[in-house]
């Protein structure tokens, strides 16, 4: 685990919210995104979680499975309490891992029969969405 | 009445039945699509980084070049596209900065004139479910349908500001107005997964079942939507569960613009019932 001292904890949270341009803080922790969340089932911290993760400024935010199993739908968005657009802080840390060049979608390990299959916005959004 | 018309990728290659029957039934409808001169891909999805401009710029030129044309609408049919177009065009018109960066970049003096239109929107608004229901030839009696919106017709609410986003029911008053039977179901505004089918294969497999299952338990017999890759997620990957699971019962997934062209009596084979993996021609053509 990443340990960061206080400074860099702060300026990473500050990032998140630049990007974002929301504000982490306003969470409650009620579990609403979690449990409405698509990828729910795959990922090993819930956006639940990951929202609590980026309030504490936990570098593990950056390096978990969840942020890249979001198919950014947008339901945690719709129907946070607080107001939140949960999508958009899944994204910036989505964003500060791409522009590091840190990517989970690879075009050349993409089976060739799902590659020929698969329509064209599928291959856009998933580039632009998970790829560097 | 004539309004300028954005395919999209998606609809000028995988998705052509979409492109044909959203054409042809509305053209039947008394409204003629005149496709854009010039565009490009929308970019698929919405930069939901604040600093992402570049990632509005396809959209932003496609709106732009929209404007030079008369009657100040855009139709477009597949969900992405139209969350991008409307979600890009919300911004122009509300965030000044960002308005400023994309027509320098772009050269253009755009302001967010346009008014992004779905065809469901033209069907309920413009020509009337009830004209629909007078034109539509052949009654699709008896047939249960399955509506299926997903993610991008109906989220963001204020800025999609389309239907109601956790009960939408303008798809179903379109398949009442054709004559057919609503099936409701707990999952019409769920996510299919979507571009995660590239990456997280496991994950669409289960949103795609739990989907198709809860479609199927209350009776469904078809399911329809207008978003290519649900299309394709839901069609597709039933090939996979049947491999898995050799008692699932599979069920055709259609877009809704080819139920309209069949009951507005179009031409079968233009409607690209052919494309489809689970073929839906034996249910229809019973119909």
């Amino acid at each position: 685990m990443v340990d960061l001292s206080g400074k860099t904890r702060r300026e990473l949270v500050e990032r998140i919210k630049e990007i974002s341009g929301q504000n982490p803080n306003l969470c409650m922790q009620c579990g609403t995104c979690s449990a409405g969340c698509t990828g729910r089932e795959f990922m090993e911290f819930l956006p639940r979680q990951v929202m609590r993760m980026i309030q504490l400024g936990n570098a593990k935010a950056l390096n978990c499975k969840s942020i890249w199993v979001c198919s950014t739908c947008l339901i945690c968005t719709a129907r946070c309490p607080r107001g939140i657009d949960i999508a958009r802080l899944m994204e910036a840390l989505r964003v500060i891992n791409l522009r590091q060049g840190r990517e989970v979608l690879i075009a050349e390990k993409i089976p060739v029969e799902l590659l020929t299959q698969v329509p064209q916005m599928a291959l856009t959004s998933g580039f632009r969405k998970l790829s560097a | 009445m004539r309004v300028p018309y954005f395919p999209g990728c998606t609809l000028h290659s995988k998705a052509k039945g979409l492109d044909y029957s959203t054409r042809a039934s509305l053209a039947a409808l008394g409204v003629e699509l005149t496709e854009l001169s010039h565009w490009t891909c929308c970019g698929t999805v919405f930069p939901l980084a604040q600093d992402n401009y570049i990632g509005m710029v396809a959209a932003a030129r496609i709106l732009a070049n929209a404007a030079k044309e008369e009657g100040g609408r855009l139709v477009t049919v597949c969900s992405f596209c139209y969350n991008v177009l409307k979600r890009v065009n919300y911004v122009i018109q509300n965030n000044s900065e960002a308005r400023q960066k994309l027509n320098d970049y772009l050269e253009e003096n755009y302001t967010g004139e346009i008014q992004p239109v779905h065809p469901l929107e033209i069907c309920k608004e413009h020509v009337g479910f009830n004209v629909i229901r007078n034109k539509a030839a052949r009654s699709l009696k008896g047939l249960k349908v399955a509506c299926y919106y997903g993610c991008m017709l109906v989220r963001p609410a204020a800025e999609m500001n389309f239907d109601d986003p956790e009960n939408p029911t303008i798809m179903e008053g379109l398949v009442t107005a054709l004559g057919a039977e609503v099936v409701e179901y707990p999952n019409k505004i769920t996510c299919c997964g979507s571009y995660q089918v590239l990456h997280d294969n496991a994950l669409v497999m289960q949103r795609v079942e739990d989907i198709l299952n809860s479609a199927i338990t209350k009776g469904a017999e078809a399911i329809i939507t207008s978003c290519p890759l649900c299309q394709f997620n839901l069609d597709w990957l039933q090939e996979k569960i049947l491999q898995k699971n050799a008692g699932f019962r599979q069920i055709p997934v259609l877009y809704f613009t080819q139920l309209l062209g069949l009951a507005l009596e179009l031409p079968q084979e233009s409607l690209g019932l052919d494309q489809h993996y689970v073929d839906p021609r034996p249910l229809l053509v019973g119909a």
